[in-house]
């Protein structure tokens, strides 16, 4: 009964951790020329908490997936995107 | 072109590792980030290399040989720079910037070595089809030189090209350089990057090539 307790806790666990991964989205202002976004790309892949991170033109958006049991709060978020030489105008969390 | 053959050597070399490399047109790209710039066009050829400490300051190296001057008289001009982004408009659909860029160093021209000092102005606006700047740039290098310097641009991108795209765009850019030969000249170009590395080639009115390339990482 110990063991199934044990297990039964461990796989909670892991389950739980991949529940956290969490997917960021950034609405973005500025965000026209890809030759100057790849600055987002670089700056937030330094962050060890960030998993992938997807830039839309299009859409002006940008997407973080932050790695299981990780998340970047929306002040850091929006001082990356600053250093990144942009304007947020939003940030929407999902898992 | 031939009086810095091991430059023009180094040339093709260095536009392979870019080509082939994940490298921007302005004058401070992102925090941490190093941009390396180098031009060859009917002024001369130029190399820079900025490093961008905050949003808003690089600091960095440029280097320029000067040619086609009046009277034969060309010139280097070497030093640190410093670039300021004095404001920047992100808009929902476009960006428009006014940077500073000044320096200070040597200017070597015949036969002498003199302080030098430089400062310019440039103004851009872009969306994902239109592109437009303006710049001013005034160069002091005592008895060497002293000019005043202007170049506008503007550009239309046939397609709106998407982060993973390799974007084209075609541009005009007009320079008016008292100190040069041909005072105006025009130069169509064609620029193309991918990601971190843009390559520009054009041809100008007075008949000289343009090749320039900027990397970022």
């Amino acid at each position: 009964m110990k063991k199934i307790l044990i297990l039964t806790t461990i796989i909670i666990a892991a389950f739980s951790q991949v529940a956290n991964a969490a997917t960021i989205t950034a609405s973005v202002n500025g965000l026209v020329c890809a030759f100057c976004a790849t600055g987002i790309e670089k700056t937030f892949k330094k962050q060890t908490a960030v998993d992938q991170i997807k830039v839309d033109l299009e859409n002006k958006r940008v997407t973080i997936d932050t790695k299981p049991g990780q998340d970047l709060d929306d002040t850091t978020i929006t001082k990356l995107l600053i250093n990144s030489g942009y304007s947020v105008t939003g940030i929407t969390r999902g898992k | 072109m031939p009086k810095f053959p091991a430059l023009l050597k180094a040339i093709p070399a260095v536009l392979i590792i870019a080509l082939c490399t994940p490298a921007n047109a302005k004058l401070i790209s992102y925090v941490d980030g190093i941009m390396v710039m180098q031009e060859n066009d009917e002024t001369g050829h130029t190399i820079s290399m900025d490093y961008t400490l905050d949003p808003h300051y690089a600091v960095g190296w440029y280097s320029k040989w000067e040619e086609n001057e009046k009277g034969g008289k060309d010139f280097s001009v070497h030093g640190p720079e410093f670039n300021t982004l004095i404001h920047r408009w992100n808009l929902p659909d476009g960006q428009a910037n006014i940077f500073n860029s000044s320096g200070a160093g040597i200017a070597e021209g015949d036969g002498k070595t003199r302080s030098a000092a430089w400062t310019s102005i440039l103004a851009d606006y872009e969306t994902r089809r239109v592109f437009s700047s303006y710049e001013i740039r005034g160069m002091y290098a005592d008895t060497i030189s002293a000019s005043v310097w202007q170049r506008a641009r503007i550009g239309i991108a046939p397609y709106k090209a998407g982060y993973n795209d390799v974007a084209t765009w075609f541009m005009v850019q007009v320079d008016d350089h008292p100190s040069k030969t041909d005072t105006l000249v025009v130069t169509p170009l064609v620029r193309f990057f991918y990601k971190t590395t843009l390559v520009e080639a054009g041809y100008s009115s007075n008949h000289h090539i343009m090749l320039n390339w900027d990397l970022q990482f």
